[in-house]
């Protein structure tokens, strides 16, 4: 028997599908194992995550208020991706769409115009966070991984300064929180649970994003950037414009994506608005190949972790890191598994063996 | 499986070329490759003297690379068996095949652009000295070698300041150094000035001499004959004969090549009157090249309706700028472009596509397609403005225009729902060229657009290109080629560092005026 590897000429569409889907089976193996090793039984730690996710009402919608998020930030990485771009920092653009609807909560009014506002300010603000990267690249050509990520320090850590110094609450002790919002500042929620109206407008902003990038022209003018530079420039695209336009996109939803943090769910402005979302979006990103309608799909069970996460914390002590590590894992493998989009590998012996010397 | 071995070959000592004893360096016995959807070789028989040039004649697709890929261990056959140097081998990757003595050079060079061609040689050989590198040991023997075969080289060089000529002979003497007792040689005229294909048959020879074995794949019948000592057809992935080259010739080689007659010279006839309205006027055009030196130094030129103006030059000497000025692609720094009597110097490349300049670029896959993108998609790349309605893609107007072009130009292609780069050379040409006169244009500029093509590709794409002209459209042909170019155009210009060097009408053009101009030579009278 003997393993053959070789150049494939197309690749099959079921590879697609099985590479992320493996991905994930395989990081759960692996997670399983770090369980194991701590004195955990992965399979109980796994039914618990399950059971609290779909167990209970609160749970339930608790699993669409952590998904909410995700897609959006799995959107702000998967535009520019299309395009080529690994947007790195969806997280600085939360941030500092949190910051902007935070500020219009707190200083603006009148009332009747603040939450619309906190909308546009969220928006704005990641885009003008995201079109600093996007500028330096279509510019200078700057390499916009570093770019993104660098800048995330800099807006998580501009929100930490601002809820510790000029913008710490009058009643919140000594904890890194604003004033809570006034009540017109916050997203409507439903159920008598955390569900807000962000839930629904993310799985709608989604959809939009699905028709903008495979329906129209300007998605069209994305993909070929995406494929070829060369050809784009060829075709009479302006390469320029669709790395500043895809970024801005992307902020945009990541700074909306914090504007819903602070008014549907933290309504306040705090330290750590996100446990890291913005780099989830990129193992969603990547599960779904750029597509949103996976993305929705992918950030599903992203959120499903987050809520396991935190019941596996209650139940087993077990570190909430944990999903840090998944998804690492996940992009680790799904990185590993692009091999297989572009090399086919058999067993058997189709061909004759070495016979050694003959003669 | 029963090895014949001719009784009468003793231990390797090798003593020159011995062709009237034909020893079999390398025989290759039904190898069968098959691709998803395609029978790459069926069955394929290939036997190689030792010390012979042996042609590999064939279309793009008939599998001369694939065949070659196999026994350089690039890919794994899925039949058959190959002896090489009397011995069965089965190469698991290209290091056993050199190991064994196999060398090959393929089209596109595997060269580190930053090195020495010293460096380059020498990555990954272990000489004497190891972990030491012995640069004194390796400068000989590469010195040696070089004299030997006759292959010059400036071996402090680094691979980026080098010709693509230079750069091929750095890959030959890699090979050469490794011991190689065949070495295969994928199109390697395909980039190679006339001078240089010269240059490059007198070494193939002096190795066949030396006892070295040499496979050389082409499509270019004349170079098979002018070379090879015998030539192996493939059509389909079938081996339709070997033929000893002395007793063969062109319409021969060419109707097995193709599976039937085919017409060699097509000429474009005269344009009645020499008159025509300027369509494109080129006006003193200067532009840099990509490391921003001047590359277009003053040009020009106009292209008049109803001609094909063949602009003959060596590559490298500002046609691929010219092409990208015209496109609008590269930045004009001083001149004018006045298309149809509208001066476009400072349109983008949308507005001049709408004004109707379509372009086969030289560099057809680099510049000329998306290849991640849909053959349907590749179809509409320059133009999908038009395929919209208010905003959104006509994807039922998309499938049906790619349906139409794919028969009206032959693209073979299972659907037009494939990924374009699945396309053989072969037909990513004819579908850039489906694209670029479907949008019916007035001028097309062509580059280099029959290089790489098989002799079918060939007779297609210079008839349609006649067929254009003649409908009153013009036509830039931009070719290294000279022979196509006497063959078709209405006027000749020559280029050379940037600059036009020469013009001629076609009936006072003549060979050797062109080639002294086209290498910077100026001419007496």
């Amino acid at each position: 028997m003997q393993i053959r590897i070789e150049k494939r000429l197309e690749t099959p569409k079921i590879v697609y599908i099985i590479i992320p889907v493996a991905s994930i089976l395989a990081s759960l193996l692996f997670v399983g194992v770090l369980l194991l090793a701590i004195g955990v039984n992965p399979l109980e730690a796994y039914g618990v995550m399950l059971s609290r996710a779909f167990g209970t009402k609160f749970g339930f919608t608790e699993l669409f208020v952590k998904t909410a998020p995700i897609i959006l930030t799995g959107l702000a990485v998967s535009i520019p991706l299309r395009a080529g771009l690994w947007n790195i920092g969806a997280e600085g653009q939360l941030y500092m769409g949190a910051f902007a609807a935070s500020f219009v909560a707190l200083y603006f009014s009148p009332p009747v115009i603040v939450l619309p506002l906190m909308v546009l300010f969220g928006l704005l603000a990641g885009m003008a966070w995201a079109s600093i990267p996007g500028f330096l690249k279509a510019k200078f050509d700057l390499n916009e991984i570093i770019s993104t990520l660098l800048l995330n320090y800099v807006a998580i850590y501009w929100v930490e300064y601002l809820v510790y110094g000029p913008m710490r609450g009058k009643e919140v002790y000594n904890f890194p929180y604003s004033d809570l919002f006034n009540d017109y500042a916050i997203l409507p929620r439903f159920f008598g649970t955390r569900f807000h109206v962000g839930v629904i407008i993310s799985f709608l902003i989604a959809i939009a994003i699905y028709i903008l990038i495979t329906k129209t022209s300007y998605g069209f003018a994305v993909k070929i950037v995406g494929s070829n530079p060369k050809a784009a420039e060829f075709a009479g695209i302006s390469r320029k414009k669709i790395i500043i336009s895809t970024m801005l996109i992307g902020g945009a939803i990541a700074g909306f994506a914090g504007m819903m943090e602070v008014s549907g769910l933290h309504l306040r402005l705090r330290a750590a608005v996100s446990p890291g979302y913005g780099y989830t979006g990129i193992p969603v990103a990547l599960l779904a190949r750029g597509n949103p309608l996976f993305v929705m799909v992918a950030a599903f069970l992203f959120g499903l972790l987050y809520v396991g996460g935190s019941a596996m914390q209650t139940t087993f002590g077990i570190p909430v890191a944990i999903v840090d590590v998944f998804q690492a894992l996940v992009v680790l493998f799904i990185i590993g598994g692009d091999f297989f989009t572009r090399y086919s590998i058999s067993f058997g012996d189709k061909g004759e063996k070495y016979e050694g010397e003959k003669g | 499986m029963g090895v014949e071995l001719t009784s009468n070959l003793d231990s390797g000592n090798k003593t020159g070329n011995n062709k009237t004893e034909s020893k079999k360096i390398l025989e290759m016995r039904g190898i069968t490759k098959i691709f998803p959807g395609v029978i790459a070789n069926d069955g394929v028989d290939l036997e190689v003297n030792v010390g012979e040039i042996h042609g590999l004649l064939g279309e793009n697709g008939a599998g001369k690379t694939t065949l070659m890929s196999i026994l350089y261990g690039l890919y794994r056959p899925d039949g058959g068996e190959i002896i090489f140097d009397r011995e069965k081998v089965e190469f698991h990757s290209p290091g056993d095949a050199i190991r064994a003595g196999i060398g090959m050079v393929h089209q596109h060079f595997m060269l580190v652009s930053k090195m020495t061609a010293l460096n380059n040689i020498l990555l990954g050989y272990r000489t004497p000295k190891d972990p030491l590198m012995d640069y004194e040991w390796a400068r000989k023997r590469i010195e040696k070698l070089s004299k030997t075969y006759g292959i010059e080289v400036d071996f402090d060089e680094q691979i980026i300041n080098m010709s693509v000529g230079e750069q091929q002979r750095v890959e030959i003497l890699k090979a050469l150094f490794r011991d190689v007792k065949l070495l295969i040689l994928d199109e390697p005229t395909s980039v190679l000035t006339p001078i240089e294909t010269e240059r490059l048959f007198k070494a193939l020879r002096r190795m066949s001499e030396e006892g070295l074995t040499v496979i050389f794949i082409t499509h270019k019948l004349r170079e098979a004959l002018e070379v090879t000592d015998r030539i192996t057809v493939l059509r389909r992935g079938k081996n339709v004969g070997t033929l000893i080259t002395k007793d063969t010739n062109e319409r021969d080689l060419a109707r097995l090549m193709v599976g039937r007659e085919v017409e060699m010279i097509i000429e474009k006839k005269r344009k009645e009157s020499k008159e025509g309205k300027a369509v494109l006027r080129i006006e003193a055009v200067h532009a840099r090249n990509d490391r921003g030196l001047p590359a277009l130094k003053g040009i020009n030129l106009i292209v008049k309706q109803g001609e094909i103006l063949g602009l003959a030059g060596v590559s490298g000497n500002g046609q691929k700028e010219l092409e990208e000025v015209i496109v609008g692609t590269r930045k004009i720094e001083k001149g004018r472009l006045i298309f149809n009597g509208e001066d476009i110097t400072d349109y983008g490349v949308a507005r001049r596509v709408a004004l109707g300049i379509s372009c086969i670029p030289e560099d057809r896959i680099e510049t000329g397609m998306a290849p991640s993108l849909t053959v349907e998609e590749n179809l509409i790349l320059r133009d999908y403005v038009k395929f919209t309605k208010n905003g959104f893609m006509d994807f039922e107007v998309i499938e049906k225009h790619a349906e139409k072009l794919i028969d009206e130009f032959g693209i073979r292609t299972p659907s037009p729902k494939v990924a374009a780069r699945t396309l053989s050379g072969g037909n990513i040409q004819r579908l850039i060229i489906a694209r670029e006169l479907s949008r019916n244009p007035l001028l097309l500029v062509a580059s280099q657009p029959t290089r790489g093509l098989d002799v079918a590709g060939i007779e297609y794409v210079r008839k349609r290109l006649i067929s254009f002209a003649e409908e009153g459209k013009a036509v830039l042909l931009i070719s290294e080629d000279l022979e196509e170019i006497m063959q078709l155009s209405d006027r000749i210009v020559v280029i050379y560092e940037g600059e036009i060097r020469g013009v001629f009408e076609r009936e006072e053009a003549d060979l050797e005026k062109i080639g002294i101009l086209m290498s910077g030579g100026a001419l007496e009278n």
